[in-house]
């Protein structure tokens, strides 16, 4: 007893978060994120992995119920993190040290995983809860001790390999009508949250299609076919994204492209140019700033999925420094020596060649403007040019924001053409290819949520 | 394999792996909290700022969470493949590194040494297999194929790497191998197989560019399901298996234990240390490598060269 509470004591200090974001908290996730890389945290890769869920903004119902899903799935000692109102930087402060405290709770996180011990064999699979349908589990219909098969209809949930299917239980031993409220759903700490079991979808579903049906990869070979959404909680992926597949082996058979959005309307990428578009008083300096900021975001995010930490975590330190700190002294000397070494990387650009470039097949490079690695190369002149222009005093007049006009919401169009250029890549190249689009969901309107396109 | 080999050789063994590996996450944390850590301008306001120092006691404090952590499941989990899994690689990487003489001879002399080597790391496969199969999920399963991918990369050409240092002592012992260097060290003379080796081992204890079966893009890959002991055991067995491979670099390629001054011992856990540090340092310095684009480096290239490589040795020798 005494060893286990020191040792839970010992560990809490150095947490391993996972951030989800929602749509429109941009902001936040940066200043999260700055947070985290100070405090030396390293993210986590999974639920199973990770033991502090930090939740940006407000996720709107489908997200949050993934939200939700995730927190099920993120193991005791556990707490949660909700970073929503008034993004300033001392809120983040004061709600990580709180995480800090809570993990730290011997008792309360006691009582955490006392609680879900009953809940254990209906668990599911981590990675990718998003279900619209599973909004079924929340009609409150659904009591303590009753094993439960899943019976989402409809759509085709269903998979497992081998002939498997798997089985959904609702256990818990806790009634589940009370703490219900939406998108209000806190807790997480003093062993007060306590619903368990029965979600999460990512691997598949019961309701009455016990096995994955197969079909013909591109092989010839007939192989099981998985619906598996990628997205929304998943790191190092655009916020709010979620891609349905139907996957065969790792190669993606057939994409379609989803949003899971959140509350409000901030564009923090967009904010310099569509407030000098109103007719405020911006500089160029500060949309220079915002503009550089963005794509050594977009840069560090290609750059972590490719699997280069170290120069991931340098493209966040200098976004950091230009949005928080402000500091420029060295910044865009030492941008240059970091596109320098970016630039220079064969092993990166072997990895990059003809990747998100429509019609060519995979392996064949061809200089284009599109694919993944001119992209990055778009990116880091582009960052560069801005660098320079961080001094420059004149009011801004265009609209070119970091991904284009910003009238015209230039994500949705990345959007759209997302589920062509991921149609038969592998998962590892998939990733690239989104991770190279690095589509702002802040920018997609709403309408297009509903539409599901 | 006259005298009988002491009590303390295995356990010597063992303390030296679990050196060798915690090492190596101690070596891992650091280099990640580095270059966020050396600005000249942040302590200022950023007391709270963590230095590559207090990252040093991070796989510690990892430990203690993993220990003290709730083991979930999945659905319909197959548990037993996952342990055995788990539990496997620990195993192979205790096994393989049984061969290999910690100053003058190792804990079991066997006469084909270097075959028993390769047998035992190639558990590897069966153990991150099992692993991502059983947990009954997608990413899990992913990173399992991967692997094998991998595995059909880098196996050929690793054992052709392995059988020319063997070839260029005439001998399968580790022991001979060693002595063959008296004179120069195999990495010397036979710079491919040594470079092919290193690729090999990072490919076969999944680190660094060969990070992909447990990779960030398919959310941890292989071990995406795992938690508390579970995790522990798995990202333990990991550690051993690149301290492992590193170790064998030294008897295979580096001259073992020879060297001026110092006893063999030590010679043979500095040269270790340096291979490791290499090895650790490419997982932040080096993007991962994805298998449909190493797979044709690695038949094309690396099993060609290694061909080469073994004729010359067979030329030289013969």
């Amino acid at each position: 007893m005494g060893l286990s509470a020191w040792l839970t004591r010992y560990a809490a200090a150095r947490p391993r978060p996972l951030v989800v974001t929602a749509p429109h908290a941009t902001r936040l996730r940066l200043l999260a994120e700055a947070e985290l890389a100070r405090r030396g945290w390293r993210g986590a890769r999974s639920p199973a992995g990770a033991d502090l869920l930090v939740v940006c903004g407000t996720p709107a119902a489908a997200l949050s119920r993934a939200v939700e899903v995730v927190w099920t799935d993120v193991p005791a000692p556990r707490t949660l993190v909700e970073l929503r109102g008034d993004p300033r930087p001392e809120l983040v402060t004061t709600a990580l040290d709180g995480a800090v405290d809570r993990l730290a709770d011997v008792r309360s996180q006691r009582l955490d995983a006392a609680g879900r011990a009953g809940a254990r064999d209906g668990r599911h699979g981590p990675a990718q809860p998003y279900d619209e349908h599973d909004g079924e589990h929340d009609d409150g219909e659904h009591h303590a001790e009753h094993g439960r098969h899943g019976e989402q209809g409809g759509q085709e949930h269903h998979g497992g390999h081998g002939g498997q299917h798997d089985q959904h239980s609702e256990h818990g031993g806790h009634g589940r009508h009370g703490e219900q409220g939406g998108q209000e759903h806190h807790g997480g700490h003093g062993g007060q949250h306590d619903r368990h079991g029965g979600h999460g979808h990512h691997m598949g579903n019961p309701g009455g299609v016990p096995m994955a049906e197969r079909g013909r990869d591109r092989d010839g070979l007939t192989l099981d076919r998985l619906h598996v959404p990628l997205g929304p909680v998943l790191s190092d992926w655009p916020a709010g994204l979620v891609v349905e597949t139907v996957l065969q082996g790792d190669v993606i058979q057939q994409a379609r492209v989803e949003v899971a959005g959140g509350l409000g309307t901030e564009r923090f990428w967009d904010a310099p140019w569509l407030a000098a578009l109103e007719g405020r008083r911006v500089t160029r300096g500060e949309a220079a700033r915002r503009g550089a900021a963005s794509r050594l975001d977009s840069v560090g995010r290609l750059l972590a999925v490719a699997g280069w930490g170290g120069a991931a975590t340098e493209a966040r330190r200098l976004r950091d420094r230009l949005l928080w700190e402000r500091r420029d002294e060295g910044v865009p000397e030492e941008f240059a020596g970091f596109a320098r070494r970016v630039r220079r990387s064969w092993l990166l650009h072997w990895m990059l060649r003809g990747l998100g470039t429509p019609g060519l097949s995979p392996g064949r490079s061809r200089p284009g403007r599109d694919g993944v690695a001119a992209r990055l190369d778009a990116w880091l002149d582009e960052t560069g040019r801005a660098l320079n222009a961080l001094d420059d005093g004149s009011p801004l007049d265009d609209d070119a924001g970091p991904r284009g006009p910003v009238g015209d919401r230039p994500s949705e169009a990345l959007l759209s053409a997302l589920p062509g250029l991921l149609t038969g890549t592998e998962l590892a190249a998939a990733r690239l290819v989104v991770a190279g689009l690095d589509p702002d969901l802040d920018q997609v309107r709403p309408a297009r949520e509903a539409s599901h396109a | 394999m006259g005298e009988a080999t002491p009590l303390w050789a295995p356990i010597a063994l063992l303390g030296a792996l679990c050196a060798l590996g915690l090492a190596a996450a101690v070596l891992d944390a650091v280099l990640s909290g580095l270059p966020t850590a050396s600005h000249p301008g942040d302590a200022v306001e950023s007391p709270l700022r963590s230095g590559p120092l207090s990252a040093a006691g991070d796989p510690f404090r990892e430990a203690a969470r993993l220990l003290v952590q709730q083991r979930r499941r999945t659905s319909l989990a197959d548990t037993l493949l996952v342990r055995v899994g788990v539990c496997g690689l620990l195993v192979v990487a205790v096994l393989a590194g049984v061969v290999l003489p910690l100053g003058d001879r190792p804990v079991a002399d066997l006469a084909a040494g270097v075959v028993w080597f390769n047998a035992m790391e190639v558990g590897a496969w069966g153990a991150l297999w099992l692993t991502g199969w059983g947990a009954n999920s997608v990413y899990p399963l992913v990173g399992g194929y991967r692997f094998l991918a991998q595995g059909m990369a880098y196996e050929l050409p690793h054992m052709f790497a392995l059988i020319t240092a063997a070839l260029g002592a005439g001998s399968l012992r580790v022991g001979d191998v060693v002595a063959a260097q008296r004179g120069l060290w195999f990495a010397v003379w036979m710079p491919v197989a040594f470079a092919v080796y290193l690729v090999s081992a990072l490919a076969m204890a999944f680190w660094g560019p060969m990070r992909g079966p447990v990779g960030p893009d398919i959310a941890g890959g292989v071990r995406a399901e795992l938690s508390g002991p579970d995790r522990l055991l798995f990202q333990a067995g990991r550690h051993l298996l690149l301290a492992v491979v590193a170790a064998a670099a030294v008897p295979l390629f580096l001259g073992g234990g020879a060297g001026p001054l110092l006893p063999p011992w030590l010679w043979t856990s500095l040269k270790t240390a340096a291979v490791l540090a290499l090895l650790v340092w490419s997982g932040r310095g080096l993007p991962t490598v994805r298998m449909d684009r190493f797979m044709w480096l690695s038949w094309l290239v690396l099993i060609p060269a290694a061909l080469a490589q073994l004729l010359v040795v067979a030329v030289v020798v013969g």
